[in-house]
Formats: C-alpha cells, sequence, structure tokens
C-alpha cells in the first residue's frame, strides 16, 4: 500500500481509524516519503494523533516528512470554484461562495465532490509522494466515493461534471489511490466491512488495499481450566473475560479478509503514543 | 390527546457504543416491570434481531413472541418520509415529489433526512398513546446529535433560504423559476454547475415548499416531544465517542434538551485500577500466579485510564456517571440483555418511572 499515491482510511466509527490514518502516516515519513495527511470531515481526530495543535487549510509541515491539512469547506468551495473550475477572477466569488454553500448542502453529491475533491488535486499537484486522508466513517464514505457518479446522473454537461468525472478516474485508478477499511475484531464492524466490501465491490469506485484489524488481543498463556482452581477476584475475572474476549476476536477475525493486525493498546496512551505504537507494527508492510 | 400518558426515553450517543442494544435491553426490563414497552430501533445487529425474536421489523410495532407488553419496530427512513409526503403535500404535488432524484437522493443518503424519519416515527409512537414507555434508538449521525436538530434543520431547508435566493421572492410562484438565469450571481452558477441542475433544484424546492406550514408546524410538535422526553446519552470511556458525547452539553443548548443520565457503557470494574498492586492468593503455581498478574496489571492499566477518562467527563459536565459492564461478548438473551441494565439502580428506576 506504500507504493500508492493515496490512501483513504475509513472504518466503523470508534474502531481506530483516526489513529491508523496517523499510522501509516509516520511509518511512510519513515521510509523517506513525502506524506500529506488529511483530515477529511474530522478537524480533531488525525491532528491529535500526529500531536499538531494547529492545523488548517494550508499544507503545514507537522514533522519531518508530514504535513498536515485539515479540510475547511467554505475555503474547499471557494478553491474548487477558482481553480478547479475557473471562475472567473473578477467574480464576485465570495458572496457566489456563501450563495452556492447553501446550494452544496442541498444538490447531492456537490458537498462530497467538493471534500473527495482536495485530496484528489494534491494528488494531482504532484508535490507529495503520500496523500493519507483520515475519511468519514463507513456510513458516510460510500456518498463521498460515489459522488461522481452521483452528480453525472444529474447533471447532463458543465463543467462540474466534467471535474466530478476526473475525480472519479483518479480514485479508481489502482495505480494510483486505495483504501483501507479499519475494523476492529466484533460483531458490528466485521458485519459493516463485510457489507462495504460487498458494496465496492459492485460499483468498484476505488480499489480496496487493505483491510486492518484493530485492537486485536493476544492469546493468554493460561489454560481456561485451570481458572476453576483461582479464586473468585479480580485476578480470575480479568483472566476470564481475556480468554472469552480472544475467542469472540478469533470468531471475528476469521470471517474477515487477509489483512493487517494490530495489537489492542492497554492504559493511558495519548493519542500521539497510539500512531507511534501502531506505526512500528506497519514496518513489515510493502 | 393521550401522550402524556407515554414516558419516552430517547438514547443516543456515537456509533458503536452499545446505544441499539442498551435500547433494547431497558425496554425488555420495562415489561418485566409490568409496562406496555416499545423499542423503536435503528439497524440492530443481527443478534439482537435473533435475541428479540424479530426477524424483519419495519416502522410498525411487533409484539415480540413469548414477551407480554414488550414490542419493538424497526426504522424504515423511507417509508417515513413516504409517509410525510403523502400526510403534508397534494397529491399530485407528493407523486411529483416522489418521483423527484433529489427527494430520492435526500431520503436515501442525508443523515439529517434519516434524523427527520426517525423523530417523525417517534412522534407518531407517543401520539398512538398505545404505550406506557417508548425507547428511542436514535441515528448515529453527527454522534447522534442530528436527531434533535433534525425538526429545526427540515424546517430551515423548506423554509428555504436557498429558494429565497434563487427565485428572489418570498413566496415564489411556479414561473419565478424561469427568472433564475436572468440574475448574474445565478447565470455564473449555472454556467459552472450545468443549468439544469439549478432548475431541477429549484422545482424540487418548490414542491417541497408547499409542505412548508405543515412541515412547521410539525417540526415544533416534534421539539415538544423531545423536550418532554427523558434524553440518555451513552458512550464508552475511550476518546471518540466522549468527544461526541461533550456536544450533547455543549451544542444541544438551543433546543433544550439536556441529558438526564450518562451512561458509560463497557466499563472494567474499577477495584481492578489497583489489584495488581496487591497478592494474588490462592494460587500455589508460581507460574499460573505470574501469568495471571501479568494480565491483571494490563487490565489495571486499561480501568485505570477508563476511570480516568469518566471522571474528567464526570466533573466537566457535572454528571455522575451510571456505568454498564464490559461483556466480552454482547448479550444474546433476553436474559442476559435484561442483566444489563439490572446492573445499575439508576437505569432500573429511571425505566421503572414510566410504569
Amino acid at each position: 500500500m506504500f507504493d500508492k499515491r493515496l490512501l483513504i482510511v475509513s472504518g466503523k466509527g470508534g474502531v481506530g481509524k483516526s489513529a491508523v490514518a496517523g499510522a501509516i502516516a509516520i511509518e511512510a515519513a519513515r521510509r523517506g516519503l513525502q506524506v500529506l495527511a488529511m483530515g477529511l470531515t474530522d478537524p480533531v481526530g488525525i491532528a491529535g494523533h500526529l500531536a499538531a495543535p494547529h492545523a488548517g487549510y494550508e499544507p503545514l509541515q507537522v514533522r519531518p516528512g508530514i504535513s498536515l491539512v485539515v479540510i475547511d469547506r467554505a475555503r474547499a468551495l471557494d478553491e474548487y470554484l477558482k481553480l478547479q473550475l475557473r471562475v472567473p477572477k473578477m467574480a464576485p466569488t465570495g458572496q457566489l461562495t456563501r450563495a452556492l454553500n447553501l446550494l452544496v448542502d442541498t444538490a447531492p453529491g456537490v458537498r462530497e465532490i467538493i471534500s473527495i475533491g482536495k485530496p484528489v488535486y494534491e494528488v494531482w499537484k504532484d508535490r507529495w509522494d503520500l496523500v493519507v486522508v483520515d475519511a468519514p466513517a463507513l456510513g458516510q464514505l460510500r456518498s463521498y466515493l460515489r459522488a461522481p457518479e452521483t452528480i453525472a446522473g444529474l447533471v447532463p454537461a458543465g463543467a462540474v461534471r466534467e471535474q466530478a468525472a476526473s475525480i472519479g478516474r483518479t480514485l479508481a485508478d489502482p495505480a494510483i489511490a486505495g483504501l483501507v477499511l479499519v475494523t476492529t475484531p466484533a460483531e458490528l464492524p466485521v458485519v459493516e466491512t463485510l457489507e462495504s466490501l460487498h458494496d465496492l465491490d459492485a460499483d468498484a469506485p476505488i480499489e480496496v488495499s487493505r483491510i486492518v484489524a484493530n485492537r486485536v488481543l493476544e492469546p493468554l498463556d493460561v489454560d481456561r481450566d485451570r481458572l476453576a482452581e483461582v479464586p473468585d477476584g479480580p485476578a480470575r475475572a480479568a483472566a476470564l473475560l481475556h480468554l472469552d474476549m480472544v475467542e469472540d476476536q478469533r470468531r471475528w477475525l476469521a470471517r474477515l479478509p487477509e489483512g493487517i493486525r494490530l495489537p489492542f493498546l492497554f492504559g493511558t496512551l495519548t493519542p500521539e503514543e497510539v500512531a507511534a505504537r501502531l506505526s512500528e507494527e506497519l514496518g513489515a508492510e510493502r | 390527546m393521550t401522550s402524556h400518558r407515554t414516558r419516552t426515553i430517547v438514547v443516543t450517543g456515537a456509533g458503536g457504543v452499545g446505544k441499539t442494544t442498551l435500547s433494547a435491553a431497558m425496554a425488555i426490563v420495562a415489561a418485566e416491570e409490568g409496562a406496555r414497552a416499545l423499542v423503536l430501533t435503528v439497524d440492530p445487529a443481527r443478534r439482537l434481531a435473533d435475541a428479540l425474536g424479530v426477524g424483519l421489523l419495519g416502522n410498525e410495532p411487533v409484539e415480540v413472541t413469548d414477551h407480554p407488553g414488550l414490542w419493538a419496530a424497526m426504522l424504515d427512513v423511507t417509508a417515513s418520509w413516504e409517509s410525510v409526503i403523502h400526510h403534508y403535500a397534494e397529491p399530485d404535488v407528493a407523486d411529483r415529489l416522489l418521483d423527484n432524484p433529489f427527494f430520492r437522493a435526500i431520503a436515501d443518503r442525508f443523515p439529517a433526512a434519516q434524523a427527520f424519519a426517525a423523530s417523525e416515527e417517534m412522534a407518531q409512537l407517543i401520539e398512538s398513546g398505545a404505550w406506557d414507555v417508548l425507547i428511542v434508538d436514535t441515528p448515529p449521525s453527527g454522534g447522534g446529535i442530528d436527531f434533535f436538530l433534525a425538526p429545526r434543520r427540515t424546517g430551515d431547508l423548506v423554509g428555504g433560504k436557498l429558494l429565497l435566493w434563487l427565485t428572489g421572492a418570498r413566496l415564489p410562484a411556479r414561473r419565478a423559476l424561469y427568472r433564475i438565469t436572468a440574475r448574474p450571481m445565478l447565470r455564473l452558477a449555472d454556467t459552472v454547475l450545468g443549468g439544469p441542475l439549478l432548475e431541477e433544484i429549484a422545482e424540487f424546492l418548490l414542491d417541497l415548499r408547499t409542505m412548508y406550514d405543515g412541515l412547521r408546524t410539525r417540526a415544533r410538535t416534534i421539539e415538544r416531544h423531545l423536550r418532554r422526553a427523558t434524553t440518555i446519552v451513552v458512550t464508552t470511556s475511550d476518546p471518540t465517542p466522549l468527544r461526541e458525547a461533550r456536544r450533547f452539553f455543549e451544542e444541544l443548548t438551543g433546543v433544550e434538551v439536556v441529558p438526564e443520565l450518562v451512561l458509560f457503557n463497557r466499563a472494567l470494574p474499577t477495584e481492578w485500577v489497583t489489584a495488581a498492586d496487591r497478592p494474588i492468593r490462592g494460587v500455589p503455581d508460581a507460574e499460573l500466579r505470574s501469568a495471571l498478574k501479568t494480565n491483571l496489571r494490563r487490565w489495571g492499566a486499561e480501568a485505570a485510564r477508563q476511570q480516568a477518562a469518566r471522571r474528567e467527563f464526570s466533573n466537566r459536565y457535572r454528571v455522575d456517571p451510571t456505568t454498564v459492564p464490559w461483556l466480552p461478548t454482547p448479550p444474546a438473551t433476553m436474559v442476559e440483555l435484561g442483566a444489563l441494565v439490572r446492573h445499575s439502580e439508576r437505569l432500573v428506576d429511571l425505566v421503572r418511572r414510566g410504569t
């Protein structure tokens, strides 16, 4: 996956996708790539994992090899109008942007194309080796990835449609873009991931590069039968919880396709520490 | 009007924190306590649907087999919107709206539309007066907050700042549409976006606009139901859901909804925090003892992290933290579900007040 130019990281809410996106950025930079990390809708997530207090719409270098951008919708719309659609300079863009903002909220696909367009423009600029996107949760991801198609269905011709089509082509090119799906080995996240894989298989807006199972527990080297001789108390309860969870996780892991396994991190860690620890686990990935 | 008899508990929070499971569990306990209880769920996991003994649910409540007094329904967003449109729009407008690609796109994809459908279903169930307790599981969009803002936002959409901008008239006639391309700004937007898109949006909004008065009044009624309901915010002690939970205290002031309870799900026992500092007794085998100790130390660290996160949150927002224990696997039977709620007296009280 590190040979791609654009990695979009998504997953069910709460599975740790921002942490994984941060970890991918850190590991890519360690390999000497110039990385742009981007928060698509969440202004806090990936910024926290990269320990960047100030993130804005202009790329800001936050550590060697990693720059960070957080999408601001008004600015993205502005950029979209000026640079991408080549709206004449004399146009009162401020006023137009304000008015179009309302339209963007109503017309399906327009808001999404503006957001998903930003990382694609950054790839086109050729300034970065890799753009890593902390994308919205699985539930919303579909409308982002399908935005080019949605727009094609609504607008028969025009600049928006052409723009949307080229964004769609870049996303669909497996030599350029890939999707990283993060999950945890539990019922709902796994079921949702499998459903998404099924959907993505049908319309193939982007190649699925990796499935990441996050928070996987190590097996506990204690035989369940021997717990019978351990008196009731925290030690026994914690061991039982661990054994039961490992068993449940194993069941859901078995339903997932091959992929990356990242460990459950116990205890108090800052977002920065979490991303750093997870990035170490990515060392063996291609 | 019989709505005063239904006690409504709205269960909200980020996705993946266990809202749907806890909603079902509360309804089970309410029914066990003798109430006629209904849970309105959003997309339950297979295992939960099986536990409730209901297969394919829809907006129409179904009584759960072998559990007198317990009913379940599942939100059908498209069906809800269709019923709203048929109720508030003239027949020919309704047909046109239902055929319109924007309406389809909005009803199928937009999180706010799902939230509005959920709040509308909730209102209808309250107004039917058929249940003593109604437990509403909310869609996860916006960390659950969209549900509370949906009535207002829907009013805004239909009320139409955009429409005003497109047509320049307060209550535009249909032919006002044709003035669109006459306005300079719109001519520009038109070139950029492609003419038919603007026109179709305007047409759609004009049709939607005919429902304005009806929907606006409805939105106010729904907001009133929401203010009377008891709101429970479910979260885990993890940073992401906690960040979403904060929004209920910081962003909901405009609609006068104050969460009555913050429920921390998947909580580890607090005694684990210090348990690893004490010797493990009654285990003669040194190797086993050491393995148990290592394991307890790790889980103790996790319990400490959780406790600190709960404290920080509770102090900041002055809430009394209520916890639900971490189970290795989600509860799969009615008994296990009920036990989850009965673990907390506070929660049982809250459910019981409605009986």
